[in-house]
């Protein structure tokens, strides 16, 4: 099986440790964490865990059979980035020559971005969309030679089902 | 409801009374002095083992755990208390037994400064316990003492961690109320089994010529030793155990064929890879019971029942994976179940078996040379006994053939450390299981390494006046890792021979009744004055240096390469 990106979600009780645990399932077997996110869902009390790793798809059931076995976690599941909708939240922080010429009007017209902030020394430059659309607008300013600072959300998921629905029979 | 004042402390000890625990293993240390306190103040509720050293207290907490099912408890001291717990707790998650630890905790406002004793003991834990929770209020005692016990004995057991801030066992809370946990709607303990996979399982086991139903401890833990046995009666199917599985089914049930695994019994192992259909119930397909993976079964459709979710399709991906409780999954599946003609499968069994008799049951059991065996010792104690004994065992050569050559009339008859193989486990885990089975013999095997690991509990033994029987097979080896060395490091016995200190003194200055036995005539009676004499009693029993476990499949192996002596 080869290895590819995974994205592993679990709901979770809002309580201090659960962290620890499902971090300890990656480390246990020496998977590397590509991006990982914690926040609330729609239901009070609970968190939705937002895990990226690069395996293959035995591991990726191993992984979640092993999340789902912590006390404290509802449902883990694990998708393929077309599996369900993952886009990211990227703020740019750039050199303001990007002002110069048509620059920056070429750039927002290929990366649809917003321009949040400005002052005399940088531009700081909003953009959402899938994981792939932020690292073309990523390369494009570092090779411009424009990018100052980057910081990203890591995937932000939406499942398929609504959380009540997937946790059917659990709350 | 009770409405006087009370301590932290004084719930934490009324918290464990309802929950039923009579009996606490342990040590003091400085940041648990309010929970003894109350232990002194309130004696006539709870029976306090002092042990000595905090890994006694566990073992002796599991061994409790393992010999009666009820769940053992130990407490201990902040910073090096808590963590000399760590080595049994991981061997109480990986053998799944079910252990409640309270651990002291340094005061809520000094937690991560480095105070005097500090360890953070919950992020140690986290990986090798079924929960842990750390508790910095007395409120929350009661509370969490519930849901410790809920989870620590439901589902698959295991060990549970409280760690508890020294102001939360001094704080005064206005009564105390207490309300035992049922349920958490994070944690489902009682799965609900699917009855079409069942209907399959059963259709597979009526179809087969040559089936085997493999089980674990699961068995034991769900009390399903009646219908495993039931099952097997009505089909008429060949039944074989893990290690941990041994005596959930007396040894000589017709239908029982032996152990399975590294070493195990011949018979199993060929089966294993001959079999159409494998029904195996309550194990986890370790390492040491599948050999080579890709080599395993490959004959057999499978079907795995366990209530432990990830375990199903972990190692091996069954055809039919069945989750729930192993008792409840026997017992549908016995409604349906057909007898079939099985003679000729069973005569593979008393075929294989006659192998395994001539190549080494004689051998280890009547040997022609002068030096005693440890398959005679334990053979001597099993009939003298009529394996109605608990046998303990530490952990090596010693412990395997203990597992081969003991004989089990009842269930919960053998404790021993499994998954983890943790040295030193043998002695407290015997006087934990003593403690809580007064009315049974408890036989302690263990080897001069082993011992020599927790030797100091025999200071336990002495101040308890514990009952238990210590066979001590002392080969002046560390036999396991010197057997590995003779096969597969030519001869090279790196730290493994010991230069031991006279054991028989040892026992003498414990006040412990002793005997050494050189010689093979002296055997039975050294065995039978220990079993009929009142109290512990010390037998050293000086064995082959050189003896090796057989049948062997070396580590890595498919099940069908057995070694039935060294040139093999």
């Amino acid at each position: 099986m080869e290895n590819r990106e995974y994205i592993i979600s679990a709901f979770t009780e809002n309580h201090p440790g659960i962290l620890f645990r499902v971090a300890s399932v990656f480390l246990r077997r020496k998977i590397n964490i590509e991006s990982f996110k914690v926040s609330d869902s729609p239901v009070r009390g609970i968190s939705l865990f937002t895990i990226v790793a690069v395996v293959d798809e035995a591991m990726a059931r191993v992984l979640v059979q092993q999340i789902n076995r912590i006390v404290g976690v509802l449902k883990s599941s694990y998708y393929t980035a077309d599996g369900l909708l993952s886009q990211e939240v990227a703020l740019f922080k750039v050199r303001k020559a990007i002002l110069r010429g048509d620059t920056f009007e070429q750039i927002s017209r290929k990366h649809p971005l917003r321009l949040l902030q400005m002052n005399g020394e940088y531009l700081v430059l909003r953009k959402s969309g899938y994981k792939e659309e932020i690292d073309a607008l990523r390369d494009e300013l570092k090779e411009r030679g424009l990018l100052m600072e980057l910081s990203r959300s890591g995937s932000i998921i939406l499942h398929r089902e609504t959380v009540e629905k997937s946790m059917d029979g659990i709350l | 409801m009770e409405q006087k004042k009370i301590s932290g402390a004084e719930a934490l000890l009324f918290s464990l009374n309802a929950e039923g625990v009579d009996t606490l293993f342990g040590y003091p240390g400085g940041t648990i002095i309010p929970l003894y306190d109350a232990l002194y103040v309130h004696a006539d509720r709870m029976r306090h083992i002092l042990t000595r050293h905090e890994q006694g207290a566990i073992h002796a907490a599991q061994g409790f755990a393992r010999a009666s099912g009820r769940t053992g408890v130990c407490i201990a001291t902040s910073g090096p208390g808590a963590t000399n717990l760590l080595t049994g707790i991981a061997d109480a998650m990986i053998d799944s037994t079910p252990v409640v630890c309270i651990t002291a905790q340094v005061p809520v406002n000094a937690l991560g400064t480095d105070f005097f004793q500090e360890a953070d003991i919950i992020s140690m834990t986290s990986p090798v316990t079924k929960w842990n929770y750390q508790v910095t209020s007395a409120a929350e005692i009661a509370p969490a003492i519930s849901r410790a016990f809920f989870l620590a004995g439901t589902g698959r057991p295991g060990p549970v961690v409280i760690d508890i801030t020294k102001n939360a066992l001094v704080e005064m809370l206005d009564g105390f109320e207490y309300e035992k946990c049922k349920e958490l709607r994070c944690y489902n303990d009682h799965p609900v089994i699917d009855t079409d996979a069942l209907e399959r399982a059963v259709e597979l086991l009526n179809g087969a010529e040559r089936p085997l139903i493999i089980f674990g401890q699961g068995i034991k833990l769900s009390g399903a030793e009646k219908q495993l046995r039931e099952l097997s009666e009505r089909g008429n199917i060949p039944m074989a155990s893990t290690v941990l599985g041994l005596s959930a089914v007396p040894s000589e049930h017709p239908n029982f064929v032996g152990m399975v695994g590294m070493h195990g019994n011949v018979a199993p192992n060929r089966m294993t890879q001959q079999a159409d259909v494998i029904l195996a119930v309550g194990m986890r397909f370790s390492d040491r019971v599948t050999g080579k993976i890709g080599e395993y079964a490959k004959q057999a459709r499978l079907i795995h029942v366990d209530i432990d979710a990830s375990e199903l399709g972990r190692i091996i991906t069954p055809e039919i994976a069945i989750l729930g409780d192993a008792a409840e999954a026997l017992a549908a599946m016995k409604r349906t179940i057909e007898a079939r003609d099985r003679s000729a499968w069973f005569g593979v069994a008393a075929e294989q078996f006659a192998l395994e008799q001539r190549e080494v049951i004689s051998k280890d059991l009547r040997p022609t040379k002068e030096r005693v065996t440890m398959g005679e010792v334990i053979d001597g104690v099993a009939r003298a006994t009529g394996g109605d004994a608990i046998i303990v065992t530490d952990v090596g050569q010693h412990q395997m053939e203990a597992a081969r050559y003991s004989r089990f009339a009842r269930t919960r008859s053998l404790i021993t450390s499994g998954g983890l193989g943790t040295m030193g486990y043998g002695l407290p885990a015997a006087i934990g299981a003593k403690i809580a089975m007064p009315n049974r013999q408890v036989v302690l095997f263990c080897g001069d390494g082993g011992l020599q690991m927790t030797i100091q509990e025999l200071g336990t033994v002495l101040e308890w006046k514990v009952g238990v029987k210590i066979v001590l097979l002392n080969n002046s080896f560390l036999g396991m890792v010197r057997q590995w060395q003779q096969l597969f490091f030519e001869r090279r016995y790196s730290s493994t021979p010991m230069t031991n200190p006279d054991f028989q003194k040892i026992a003498d200055a414990y006040e412990i009744h002793h005997r050494l036995v050189e010689k093979r005539e002296d055997l039975a009676a050294a065995i039978g004055e220990m079993l009929a004499t009142p109290g512990a009693y010390f037998v050293e029993v000086k064995v082959d240096e050189e003896d090796c476990v057989f049948p062997m499949i070396p580590g890595g192996a498919a099940l069908s390469d057995i070694m039935f002596n060294e040139s093999l």
